[in-house]
């Protein structure tokens, strides 16, 4: 429902920088839809536990997402990413000190 | 103070990491190589030309000179056709091609060229090689934003290539 996650990377970088901690959580997508513009984690099959920005959402129901920096692997690469395979919402951002 | 107290919990527990990468070597993509590498076949191609000008005698020193030559050229067109290739494959994305369509048939002209540079020894092909790879530098600069000039090259064969401006 909760949990921390350490962020490693820098594709989101200035916002979120290689160190920061998240806490995500499902709970606001009980509440709202996922929305452009939502950070998510989310474990993509073959690629693995990531952190970015939903940039729109897909007609088959997933999103797909976009880091922040031109080189960022997202769904530029991998292609969308499934709803089930989202972990939640970033809901407070601890930036590294 | 939070995040003190995470980075000792993580230190204990370690808490799991989420990636935010790029790929490897993050960003790390230049087309000054190819550029070189073009430059260095017409190079090659000069002195293959000035080399057997000034070499009446066909014997085994100049088939050995001239075969050096020949493998240094053979060498640099594959390393820009390489080059290229990785810059294409790894660096561009879905929103630079939307932006830039004719990148996919530039590509493929570089590809053919440095083919072509590799089976003669057209000097023709091989500035053309250059002026592709020229028109590739100035396209990738410009997705990053990165103005670009126009300088000739302050070594033999001194042609133009394209620099960014910084």
């Amino acid at each position: 429902m909760l949990r921390f996650l350490k962020v490693r990377g820098d594709s989101l970088a200035p916002e979120y920088s290689h160190g920061d901690f998240v806490l995500v959580s499902k709970i606001p997508f009980w509440l709202a839809p996922p929305t452009p513009g939502d950070v998510i984690a989310f474990r993509q099959p073959g690629y693995g536990l990531f952190i970015k920005r939903i940039q729109n959402l897909s007609p088959d129901g997933g999103v797909n997402v976009i880091g922040d920096h031109p080189e960022s692997i997202d769904s530029r690469v991998f292609g969308t990413v499934r709803r089930k395979d989202i972990l939640g919402k970033v809901v407070w951002h601890i930036r590294k000190a | 103070m939070i995040y003190q107290i995470l980075n000792k919990i993580d230190q204990q527990l370690h808490i799991e990491n989420v990636e935010a990468h790029c790929d490897i070597p993050c960003g790390i993509y230049d087309p000054i190589v190819a550029q070189i590498s073009a430059l260095t076949v017409v190079r090659m191609l000069d002195l293959m030309t000035e080399f057997e000008a000034k070499t009446p005698d066909r014997n085994k020193d100049y088939m050995n000179s001239m075969s050096r030559y020949i493998a240094v050229k053979e060498e640099h067109a594959e390393r820009a056709k390489a080059e290229i290739r990785v810059i294409w494959g790894d660096y561009l994305k879905a929103q630079h091609l939307e932006k830039y369509p004719n990148a996919h048939a530039l590509v493929h002209k570089i590809m053919q060229l440095g083919s072509k540079v590799r089976q003669t020894t057209d000097r023709d092909q091989a500035t053309q090689l250059v002026d592709a790879i020229n028109e590739f530098a100035q396209m990738f600069w410009e997705t990053k934003g990165i103005t670009t000039k126009r300088a000739k090259a302050p070594y033999a064969p001194a042609l133009e290539l394209v620099y960014p401006a910084l």
